[in-house]
């Protein structure tokens, strides 16, 4: 492959799969090793894809499989997954209250999302992939894909509702007017 | 189709429209359409998913990710030693095609000696290694469900179709030239993994369930009349010999 393709592939898909390998990985730091290592992975075994169509659904799935291969098993995090479903479902987040967040308090709520839940919710809001094809990147039924959106929509609304609940009350410090007197 | 299923079905669908063309969402979104309280539900599910994306599509990338994954790309392709030019790639391929010719007419003859220490060990690799594989297709699910019961007891026969499991699209792996079928599991919040061949014409088949464990992963062997089988669990014997 020629540099000039290498530069304009890297181009086109990079900061959709850093922010990818940010919704997996444990910090910003990791997440670059993960990009790097998916390019990596390219460079030396690219050429080998003949449909250049599938380039993108490719990458994704190299990313997700350096992910689970460098992670160790059993280490997802289950917190939330113990939370009834209708528990999940009762929390409320109006559209607008999104939309007034931060980008980087929405993307820490995704990070706490479930793994096994995260990875196609990552693919579908930042990639807006079909759940078809995120069965195919993530190589699991179509019908688990349908599951795991549910699931993990649900719990990205509760991780962000109890974020903004958060963040609009106001913490009003106690004043204790006798700690003001001067001592000594 | 009630509410809730149409809502299970719409939380797939992309913000945009992108899937308005797939059947799959058209009695969901038909649905929709009739009742005014979905019809609100659904307006708020896409207004939300398309706030989040926005969101997270707006997350910055740190400088100087590009150049670097650039300068690794170049790292990887640019240098070739004299090994990696395509003349003597032709050649090592050449002498490579003769010796796995060689190679395959001896595993063939081998693999009808199967060794079952080989094969407790490559499975037990397997399971500690790989991830937990989702079911395909029709008869993997009808299977994974069967056995996630509660009551099911592995070691009674079990309605088992090696073939259709195959053409459904089942995780095979290949072992000293047998296949053997995976399929992973869950029983009471515990994860496990079976492994599942025809039965090999191997006078060594153990007589009774035989229990190994290599790095923390336990595995139980056992044969049925038709199949030979393995279980493979980091949860340890006795979760194995419950499920037997």
């Amino acid at each position: 492959m020629s540099d000039d393709t290498f530069s304009q592939l890297v181009d086109q898909y990079y900061p959709s799969l850093y922010r990818f390998a940010l919704s997996l990985a444990r910090s910003e730091a990791d997440a670059c090793d993960l990009a790097q290592q998916t390019f990596y992975v390219w460079a030396k075994k690219g050429h080998a894809l003949r449909e250049a169509a599938k380039v993108k659904s490719w990458l994704f799935t190299t990313l997700y499989r350096e992910f689970l291969r460098g992670r160790r098993r059993g280490e997802r995090m289950t917190a939330l997954d113990a939370l009834p479903e209708n528990q999940l479902e009762e929390a409320t987040l109006e559209p607008e209250t999104v939309v007034s967040m931060d980008g980087g308090v929405v993307m820490a709520a995704l990070r706490e999302v479930d793994e096994i839940y995260r990875a196609p919710l990552t693919l579908f809001y930042l990639e807006d992939l079909s759940y078809l094809e995120i069965a195919e990147a993530l190589d699991v039924p179509a019908g688990t894909v349908m599951s795991r959106l549910s699931r993990g929509k649900a719990q990205l609304r509760a991780l962000l509702a109890s974020r903004s609940i958060t963040s609009s009350s106001t913490v009003v410090p106690f004043q204790n007017p006798n700690n003001k007197a001067s001592h000594g | 189709m009630d509410n809730q299923e149409a809502k299970f079905i719409l939380k797939a669908y992309r913000p945009g429209g992108a899937d308005a063309g797939n059947a799959v969402f058209c009695a969901a979104l038909a649905q929709a359409q009739r009742d005014p309280d979905l019809h609100a539900w659904f307006d708020r599910e896409q207004a939300r998913d398309k706030a989040v994306a926005a969101k997270l599509k707006a997350v910055p990338i740190p400088a100087g990710l590009r150049e670097s994954i650039l300068a690794g790309g170049k790292m990887s392709t640019a240098r070739r030693s004299w090994w990696q030019q395509p003349a003597w790639l032709a050649l090592a391929a050449s002498v490579a095609i003769l010796v796995s010719a060689a190679v395959t007419w001896q595993s063939r003859a081998r693999a009808a000696r199967l060794d079952l220490n080989q094969l407790t060990a490559q499975i037990l690799d397997d399971a500690a290694h790989g991830e937990r594989h989702g079911s395909h297709g029709q008869s993997a699910n009808q299977l994974v469900a069967y056995l996630s019961q509660p009551t099911t007891k592995l070691a009674l026969p079990f309605p088992l179709d090696l073939g259709r499991l195959k053409s459904d699209g089942c995780r095979t792996l290949n072992v000293a030239g047998h296949e053997v079928m995976e399929v992973c599991f869950e029983r009471n919040g515990s994860e496990f993994h079976l492994y599942v061949m025809a039965r090999p014409s191997s006078r060594d088949l153990p007589n009774g369930p035989q229990f190994t464990a290599q790095n923390g992963i336990h595995s139980v062997m056992w044969s049925g009349d038709h199949h030979l089988y393995v279980m493979a669990s980091e949860k340890g014997e006795t979760a194995l010999r419950a499920l037997l």
